[in-house]
């Protein structure tokens, strides 16, 4: 008893003086220093207010939660969210990207309807979802490797393409492709087009039926049929590579006209300056356009010395001799790597001067010659180049009248060549001792991969022999395609077998 | 690989379109492409055929090879991979073969049209010649017509030419439409190429998908091949390992049940030892018992009498022991009984004396806290009272000065009237001299007529009063504005410059550090400079400050030039006198001197003989302040008194006869005038009553009358 109550005695005495002491200094410092004595009751009443707020706080927490059970943040939109909405509902009136977070930009931009306007969204989204969307949308089929692999690319690509398709000059405002210019210049690497619309006509029903007579006329009018002007289109395009055109009109059914097919002068003229002023061009192809000598001759011209160009097509039209001597001499003076002239008119002078071009390049790969009437005169020519040609990969001679005389030649070819990789011979008179030639041409060829002789009077047996060759020289080029580890690779699989078994 | 032929092939397609149709002929070789694709077709078949057969062949080769050196899996996989190339390579040529027939068929039409081309033009031209010639006939006969001039003749010429011309139409007609009927066939050929191509469009499509499907058929199996191949290989690979894993495995258990074995017999072998070890033990210890036992026997009978002994003397001297310690206890357990008495009484007295003690606390807190509160009240109550005083003081100066100032004005307003009076008492005095007696005046000569303004200590309080002022508001307002104060002071004529007493000041600061305490110069240290010296000059003086000012530089005009300074405090002394009573004049006198003059070592010789000057002024200053408060009114009514005589005794008494002698002269001169005036008056009444006379004697009515009063009365008047 006696010790519980000492405890409390002699605690609360200890406690007073403290305190008595905390106030004989206080007082001693207000009398020491002026403005001390005023300080302690600032300070104090902050300290109080705090308690009281916070337990407040705590209890409309909790009230919250009490009065309503079933609520939780997860059922209110996060005002990220809303704000991400509203974004995209506005898009086309304000378009906010580039100022939001990764992620932000990410919901956006998967949110975002494809049918947006272009002007705004040309410059402004790289993201290849979104136009993966669009050209998803719009056309069924999509071959987005065709187009780099970019689905931005793609689209502004087919666009451009769908308009030029469609543009009807003379009636169609060229403002309509200009005005996309600044939206698709850094995107559009390819253009192709495979019709051009003519200007459409007063109906001209009489001459209807006569075919000279609407030939003539077509001539007559030539001027007036001329097609869209690409110079100003292909100026803009900074990135341009490829250009394939096919001056020609698709799907015309009973609608039938010559003049529908008609690759005028004026055409020529602007696309030969069209093509000489594009210095980005690597591609250019110019199928089924009925490109005749002279034609063939303005556009090579407008190529010489290009500083990009590697693959010049010209199959599927009327080019003769002249046109296959303006293309030897544009191989001498520009870096071409892929020439085709498939299903020409080239006969024997034009291959023979292609040939001579040929003897000394050390660009060309491929050359094709497809469907010509070179004959052997020519096939000799060329078989001469390519003693001396150390480049050329890849050349088709299928069905150009080629006989033994060339076979024979070509088998020395075999003997000492070391870069062709790929012959075709098919559709000629080649003959069966022609055959057994170039059997034995091809027993010393170690590098040959593809010769093809269909349909060209060999001997079965012969052929079987080359194809066994052929199988040969692939089977080595694979080995030494694939690392020499794959030698090495038996041999340590061989390894751990032994001891196992 | 199929895109491209594909496409070839619809390109070709389309070029056919264009040549076929311009160039018109007989198609002979319709049907012979198609048979002969057919007839390639089953060639190429057969060879696919023998190719597979053969791929078989080695396939079975391989596989006696693979076994000797190569694994399964390997060989599966090499041999599919040559199986597929085959199969794509056969499949691409199945594909493209369809192109190439097209291609030679093109290349055949060509041919044939060029051939059919050149017929018809020689044709053609033969046509043109026959023709021509026909024609050239008809003209000839044209002639021969002309000169006929028989009828019968003529006609029979014209019907033989309209036979020949209808002979040549017919000839050109038969051409037409042998060249139309070209035409139809040629577009007949058209539209069967047309079909026959998309045949052929058919066919590629259909093998393309059969190509594809069996491609994708034959990798499916190739792959269900290899996978299989490696399952099997590694189902060998399994199986062998774990052949090898349970030989492995018993061996290893022979080994241990071989360990096992040894290590029973071990045991067998240690526990016999053990055993044998025991007995032999056993028996030892048995023997030295036995023995030992004997040596205790022998022992314990001559020990156990000398316990005995011991034994009873323990049990003596414990006997002894208990009553003592009985005894003991019972002296104990009163002590005991009286101690608790005591104890309780103790305890008692402990509470009680803790309640004094919790009473007393409580109070002497109370009485802390009354006084605490007292303190606080009364501390309140000082500083109210402080500023009350001060206020007071503040006020009773205002007051002073306002007295000062009423006083002068009354003064002034009064010495003005009074001059006023004495100047006028002057002019008055100045007249009767030079007018009345004709004597000559002189203006009296007095200094109090000079005087302007309260006089009294006028110059002697100057240096005084200013300096009490200034010492009045330096205490009221603390040295913290000694640099405005000393501003103040320069309006005033005798001042010292700021810039001297700053100086002196710091150097007492510097020199006097000593007697500051040492917790104020702690406190000072992160003070700037000024404020430094500042705190510091107040720390050492209260008030003296200005004095002090004062008395450096008037030591310094004392000592400094002649007088050597080494001169006693004594000397000293006299300044402090004179700056107490003409501090000012001398200053007057003194130009201030540069403060630089004074050597930082005097400086506590002249503050030592400030402090013992000081000591004196100090006693003195209450009494100063109250005399300034009387004032000295003596010489005030003195100063009046003589305002008062400023007229002479004498001449007061000349001034009080000569008004006697002036008052008989005025009633004189009165007397006169009232006489003057009388006569005057008597005069007008005469000559008034003249002029009525005259009216009179001039009117009309004396006319009139009979005898006019004029005639009566004139002649008293004329």
């Amino acid at each position: 008893m006696q010790e519980t109550q000492t405890t409390p005695s002699l605690s609360i005495p200890s406690r007073s003086s403290t305190s008595t002491q905390d106030r004989s200094s206080t007082t001693g410092q207000a009398s020491s220093t002026g403005p001390q004595p005023s300080k302690p009751p600032t300070i104090a009443p902050p300290v109080k207010p705090k308690g009281p707020s916070s337990g407040a706080g705590v209890h409309r927490m909790r009230r919250i939660i009490a009065e309503d059970t079933e609520w939780s943040l997860a059922i209110v939109p996060l005002l990220t969210e809303l704000c991400i909405q509203h974004i995209v509902k506005n898009f086309q009136n304000n378009p906010i990207l580039k100022q939001l977070l990764p992620e932000h930009q990410k919901k956006v931009l998967s949110h975002l309807p494809p049918d947006l306007p272009l002007a705004v969204t040309a410059n402004l989204i790289d993201d290849e979802n979104y136009w993966r969307r669009c050209c998803m949308q719009r056309w069924p089929v999509c071959h987005v490797d065709e187009h780099g692999g970019s689905w931005k690319r793609m689209f502004f690509e087919l666009h451009l393409e769908n308009l030029l398709k469609h543009f009807i000059p003379s009636t169609t405002d060229p403002e309509v492709i200009l005005s996309l210019l600044p939206l698709c210049r850094n995107y559009v690497r390819t253009i192709r087009v495979d019709q051009f619309l003519p200007p459409v006509q007063l109906p001209s029903p009489p001459h209807g039926g006569d075919q000279s007579d609407s030939g003539s006329e077509g001539e007559m009018e030539e001027p007036a049929m001329d097609h869209y002007q690409l110079r100003d289109l292909v100026a803009g395009l900074d990135h341009l590579e490829e250009l394939d055109l096919v001056y020609g009109v698709k799907d015309c059914g009973m609608n039938f006209e010559w003049n529908l097919f008609l690759f005028t002068y004026r055409d020529c003229h602007s696309l030969a300056a069209t093509i000489k002023a594009c210095h980005t061009l690597k591609v250019f192809r110019l199928t089924r356009s009925k490109v005749d000598d002279d034609k063939a001759r303005i556009l090579i011209r407008s190529l010489l010395d290009h500083p990009a160009l590697e693959e010049l097509d010209l199959s599927h039209n009327l080019i003769g001799d002249r046109g296959a001597r303006a293309a030897a001499k544009l191989l001498s003076h520009s870096r071409l790597r892929v020439l085709s002239l498939a299903n020409n008119q080239v006969r024997a002078p034009g291959a023979q001067s292609l040939a001579h071009a040929l003897a000394h390049n050390t660009n060309l790969l491929s050359l094709n010659l497809r469907l010509n009437c070179i004959e052997d005169e020519g096939g000799q020519a060329l078989a001469h180049a390519l003693q001396t040609n150390k480049c050329l990969t890849t050349l088709h001679l299928g069905g150009n009248e080629l006989s033994e005389p060339t076979a024979s030649l070509l088998s020395q070819v075999l003997s000492i060549n070391t870069t062709l990789t790929s012959i075709n011979l098919t559709g000629n008179h080649i003959g069966l001792d022609g055959g057994k030639q170039l059997l034995e041409g091809m027993s010393d060829n170690k590098t040959l991969l593809e010769f093809d002789l269909r349909l060209s009077d060999i001997a079965q047996e012969s052929e079987y022999l080359i194809s066994q060759a052929l199988c040969a020289n692939r089977e080595a080029a694979r080995q030494q395609a694939l690392n020499p580890s794959h030698f090495m690779s038996p041999i340590t699989a061989k390894g751990p077998e032994n001891p196992a078994g | 690989m199929n895109p491209p032929a594909s496409l070839g092939v619809l390109e070709e397609k389309k070029e056919e379109e264009h040549l076929s149709t311009p160039i018109l002929g007989p198609s002979i070789h319709s049907d012979n492409p198609q048979e002969r694709i057919q007839a390639r077709r089953l060639r190429i078949a057969a060879r696919l055929e023998a190719r597979r057969r053969e791929a078989l062949g080695e396939y079975l080769d391989g596989k006696k090879e693979a076994e000797e050196d190569q694994s399964k899996s390997y060989k599966q996989k090499e041999e599919s991979r040559l199986k597929l190339a085959k199969l794509l390579l056969c499949g691409t040529e199945l594909v493209t073969n369809i192109q190439v027939a097209a291609d030679i068929r093109e290349i055949h039409r060509r041919v044939e049209e060029e051939e059919i081309k050149r017929q018809r033009l020689e044709k053609l031209e033969n046509e043109v010649k026959t023709s021509q010639d026909k024609f050239d006939e008809i003209t000839v006969k044209w002639e021969e017509g002309k000169q006929k001039r028989i009828p019968q003749e003529l006609w029979e010429i014209l019907n033989t030419q309209q036979v020949h011309c209808a002979g040549l139409i017919e000839d050109k007609n038969k051409l037409i439409s042998e060249l139309q009927q070209e035409l139809k066939m040629k577009d007949d050929q058209y539209v069967k190429d047309l079909k026959k191509q998309a045949d052929d469009i058919c066919l590629l499509l259909e093998r393309m998908e059969e190509q594809v499907k069996n491609v994708m058929k034959t990798f499916r199996q190739e792959l269900h091949h290899i996978e299989k191949a490696f399952e099997v290989e590694r189902h060998e690979l399994l199986t062998s390992n774990k052949k090898k894993w349970e030989r492995a495995l018993q061996a290893h258990n022979a080994k241990e049940l071989e360990y096992l074995m040894s290590r029973i017999k071990k045991v067998e072998d240690y526990e016999q030892q053990l055993n044998r070890q025991r007995i032999w033990d056993c028996e030892e210890y048995n023997v030295i018992k036995i023995k030992l036992e004997q040596d205790v026997q022998v022992g314990l009978e001559e020990i156990n009498l000398i316990l005995e002994q011991q034994l009873q003397q323990m049990k003596a001297t414990y006997q002894l022991n208990q009553e003592k310690l009985e005894y003991n206890f019972q002296v104990l357990k009163k002590r005991d009984e009286e101690s608790t008495v005591i104890k309780s009484q103790q305890k008692r007295k402990i509470n009680r004396l803790h309640d004094v003690l919790n009473n007393l606390r409580s109070k002497y807190n109370k009485q802390i806290k009354q006084f605490q509160e007292e303190n606080q009240s009364l501390t309140s109550d000082y500083k109210r009272l402080v500023l009350q005083f001060k206020e007071m003081q503040k006020a009773m100066r205002h007051f002073a000065l306002i007295d000062d100032k009423q006083f002068r004005e009354i003064w002034l307003m009064n010495e003005e009237e009074a001059k006023e009076l004495i100047s006028r008492a002057l002019d008055v005095d100045r007249i009767i001299h030079t007018h009345h007696l004709g004597l000559p005046w002189t203006a009296p000569d007095f200094w109090f007529l000079k005087n302007v303004g309260p006089i009294s200590q006028q110059q002697h309080k100057s240096a005084t009063q200013i300096l009490e002022e200034v010492l009045m508001r330096a205490e009221e307002e603390g040295a913290e504005e000694a640099a405005s104060e000393t501003e103040s002071y320069l309006e005033l004529p005798k001042q010292v410059s700021a810039k001297t007493t700053r100086r002196i000041l710091m150097l007492l600061c510097d020199e006097t550090g000593f007697l500051i305490e040492s917790k104020l110069l702690s406190l000072l240290l992160p003070l700037e400079k000024n404020e430094c010296y500042l705190l510091r000059l107040d720390a050492l003086f209260s008030d003296d400050l200005y004095k002090l000012v004062h008395f450096f530089l008037k030591y310094q005009a004392h000592h400094s030039p002649p007088i050597q300074e080494q001169t006693s405090l004594v000397s000293a002394l006299e300044p402090e006198e004179l700056l107490d009573h003409g501090g000012g004049e001398g200053s007057l006198k003194e130009p201030p001197r540069s403060p630089v003059l004074i050597h930082p070592n005097d400086v506590l010789k002249i503050l030592e003989a400030f402090v013992m000057g000081l000591r004196k002024p100090r006693d003195f200053r209450a009494p100063a302040k109250l005399l300034k408060g009387v004032r000295d009114a003596s010489e005030d009514s003195e100063y009046w008194r003589a305002l008062t005589t400023v007229i002479p005794a004498a001449t007061l008494s000349l001034w009080d006869v000569l008004y006697t002698a002036l008052e008989k002269y005025h009633l004189v001169l009165t007397q006169r005038a009232e006489l003057l005036i009388e006569n005057r008056s008597l005069e007008q009444q005469n000559t008034e009553l003249q002029q009525l006379l005259q009216q009179y004697l001039d009117s009309k009515v004396n006319s009139e009358l009979q005898v006019p009063p004029t005639h009566v009365f004139r002649m008293p008047t004329k």
